[in-house]
């Protein structure tokens, strides 16, 4: 009976040893047939590519294998090919730390970080020792970066854009009386709120109307627009997600003037997927963002139509960053001369670049300050404001 | 003032989409003596059909209500049979259980045929909105009511006016001796989840019309909201689950409106535990000796 069980017990180790043979992360980069291996270069990325938020994580991978794409074909990375593994965390902490540590198994040499705030900064704090650079396309929460100096991102942080989006209200005159509806349960929403309203004070704009909603009551928003339209304001700040603001928009429609505009940030992106049924829903919505794929900029436009190209998709903003990601990291990579942490940490501070999402200088902080627009949509399409 | 009208009259429609989810609660309860933890989830259920016999399948609105009541309905009566019917006899934790699990069952389900993403509930009831005095009302929110109302009257007079309705009182007091007296249990129980099940349908048009965004995860809170509705209004009571749904609804959107929709949820639960500590049988429970 003993003999029995030890064989049992045998069998079982054997076979989640397999197990754990047959799970290296897939590569999706294209390895040139006559390069060995081992002369990649091996970059991975982590995000949500199924679940609630799976439309930000696709649109960085998308973005990252087109630029992994044009670097293998121009010859990649002093020669070498990039060889890329995008893995999926639906968006939670835990999965992305163990998505990490996979990637290192693997070999991975340059990092896209995460696509998310909250799995960004378990992942920059597990990193803290490993001699690898992460940068992060899309993780905007403030503190992310903190503590560990190899830590980077594309996008602009949360308290940036909210002030920001004040300042931006103030340059474009679009009125000094507004209103506000954010998540305050979520710290994305709380983060830019906060900027916002201080951002507000230097700009003496009147925030005349708050109002606030949680995870548990996203469905339901008439109390919300009641207020907000008692409030009888030209434009309101709506620092949500895009499926919340989807909620909101729907039951507000009708309910507001023609003219009162709906300010968001980086998180309403994908806003006209979640409305597919009556784009109308998201007519006078107005999105800081540094990208816009109707821009006029050369490289915009190459990025866009290559995009368009390979996935049948308009690129939105978090398609862009992850795109300017990957060729910020070859050029760090490059200015470095290796793809040690240390050292590519500190070529990021000496670079300039100017990728689809503007031109980005870093600080040693990891965050990067560049110019935003506001795209407002119309009909389905959206249109740099003020053009 | 008018802000006050404007969430009463919101109160009054969330209220009443609570109401119909409780009257399938309370129903259940009082006959069968179970708590159906699966009823808020075939609400989402019938909002699902809604979407497919609308904008997939392209019925027409009165085949859509159908289908979606018709869905409802054998859900409800399948759910019964082949889950709780073989727990007759058990304890009423393994009966609670299997309750739990069936709503994990029908969420999964939902997750795997229409994903996780959020989908949009076919608008196919159009009505104007009516302005009274500076304030607008929704055409659905009228409609909502309406139908509460009409449901409601509808049931009072099923339960005491008609035969099955005496059938299912019966049940609800003394099964055993209902049992001698030549009524079947099983057919009533089978009927009350019917009826139940259908309410619930009709209460997912009600909210896909008003809410418009259905997720597999949609029926939880509701049905969790409407539950709390029937303890409040004392479960068992068909009045009480209509008096505790309409109860609760104002209170949350008042909570919302006046004091922070951060505190709605708390404020909603901290009534209930009012009112169950001043009357523990609820607004409108009777009072039953328990007999040993």
């Amino acid at each position: 009976m003993k003999k029995l069980i030890s064989l049992v017990l045998a069998a079982m180790m054997v076979m989640s040893l397999a197990a754990c043979g047959g799970d290296t992360p897939a590569s999706t980069g294209k390895a040139d047939a006559g390069t060995k291996a081992a002369e990649t270069i091996k970059m991975g990325g982590i995000g949500p590519l199924t679940g609630d938020y799976a439309n930000y994580g696709i649109s960085v991978k998308q973005g990252a294998e087109l630029a992994v794409k044009e670097i293998n074909a121009a010859g990649g990375i002093a020669g070498q090919q990039i060889e890329l593994s995008f893995q999926d965390s639906q968006g939670d902490a835990e999965s992305a730390v163990n998505a990490y540590g996979k990637l290192l198994d693997w070999g991975m040499k340059l990092s896209l970080g995460c696509v998310f705030s909250g799995e960004t900064a378990t992942v920059v704090a597990a990193a803290k020792d490993d001699d690898i650079l992460l940068l992060t396309p899309s993780g905007s929460s403030d503190n992310i970066l903190q503590g560990n100096d190899k830590a980077f991102r594309v996008c602009f942080n949360d308290s940036y854009q909210g002030t920001m989006a004040a300042n931006y209200i103030k340059e474009h005159a679009i009125t000094d009386k507004v209103a506000v509806l954010y998540q305050s349960d979520y710290d994305y929403s709380v983060g830019l709120y906060e900027s916002f309203k201080a951002g507000c004070e230097t700009n003496g704009i009147t925030i005349a109307e708050v109002q606030t909603f949680t995870e548990g009551t996203k469905t339901d928003f008439t109390t919300q627009i009641n207020k907000l339209v008692a409030a009888d304001v030209k434009l309101i700040f709506i620092p949500i997600y895009a499926e919340p603001a989807s909620t909101f928009l729907t039951q507000a429609k009708g309910k507001f003037g023609d003219d009162v505009y709906f300010f968001g940030a980086d998180g309403l992106d994908g806003i006209m997927e979640k409305v597919a049924q009556d784009v109308t829903i998201a007519d006078n919505v107005l999105m800081l963002t540094p990208f816009a794929a109707d821009s006029q900029e050369a490289d915009v436009q190459a990025f866009v139509k290559a995009y368009q190209a390979a996935y049948n998709a308009t690129p939105d903003q978090f398609a862009a960053d992850g795109y300017d990601a990957v060729y910020i990291l070859k050029a760090a990579a490059e200015k470095a001369g290796s793809t040690s942490g240390a050292a590519m940490a500190k070529a990021m501070t000496e670079l300039e670049i100017d990728g689809v999402t503007g031109n980005m200088k870093w600080t040693a902080d990891g965050n990067t300050q560049k110019n935003a627009m506001a795209i407002i949509y119309k009909n389905g399409t959206g249109s740099v404001f003020g053009e | 003032m008018i802000e006050f009208i404007k969430t009463l009259i919101s109160g009054l429609g969330l209220g009443s989409i609570y109401a119909l989810i409780a009257l399938g609660y309370t129903m259940v309860y009082g006959i069968a003596k179970m708590l159906n933890f699966a009823h808020g989830d075939v609400i989402m259920v019938g909002a699902y059909a809604g979407i497919v016999a609308f904008t997939s399948a392209g019925l027409p609105p009165v085949f859509t209500v159908f289908l979606s009541v018709a869905a409802c309905t054998l859900l409800g009566v399948l759910i019964e049979r082949f889950a709780y019917k073989p727990l007759r006899g058990a304890s009423s934790l393994s009966v609670l259980i299997t309750a739990i699990g069936m709503s994990y069952l029908l969420q999964n389900l939902a997750l795997m045929i229409f994903g996780s993403q959020q989908q949009a509930y076919p608008q196919y009831v159009k009505l104007p909105s009516v302005t009274l005095g500076g304030i607008t009302i929704d055409g659905i929110t009228l409609l909502t009511l309406g139908v509460t109302a009409l449901i409601m009257i509808g049931m009072s007079l099923f339960i005491n006016r008609t035969r099955l309705g005496k059938a299912m009182r019966a049940v609800a007091e003394d099964r055993g001796a209902a049992e001698l007296m030549g009524i079947s249990v099983d057919k009533t129980i089978a009927l009350t989840f019917a009826i139940g099940s259908a309410l619930a349908a009709v209460a997912s048009i009600c909210y896909g019309l008003t809410y418009v965004y259905i997720k597999p995860t949609t029926g939880a809170m509701p049905g969790i909201k409407a539950f709390t509705a029937a303890v409040f209004g004392g479960i068992g009571s068909i009045p009480g689950a209509m008096l505790g749904g309409i109860a609760l609804g104002v209170i949350e959107q008042m909570a919302k409106t006046y004091i922070s929709p951060l505190w709605a949820d708390a404020i909603v639960f901290a009534v209930l535990v009012l009112v169950l500590v001043i009357r523990p049988t609820g607004l409108m429970g009777k009072e039953v000796q328990e007999k040993v």
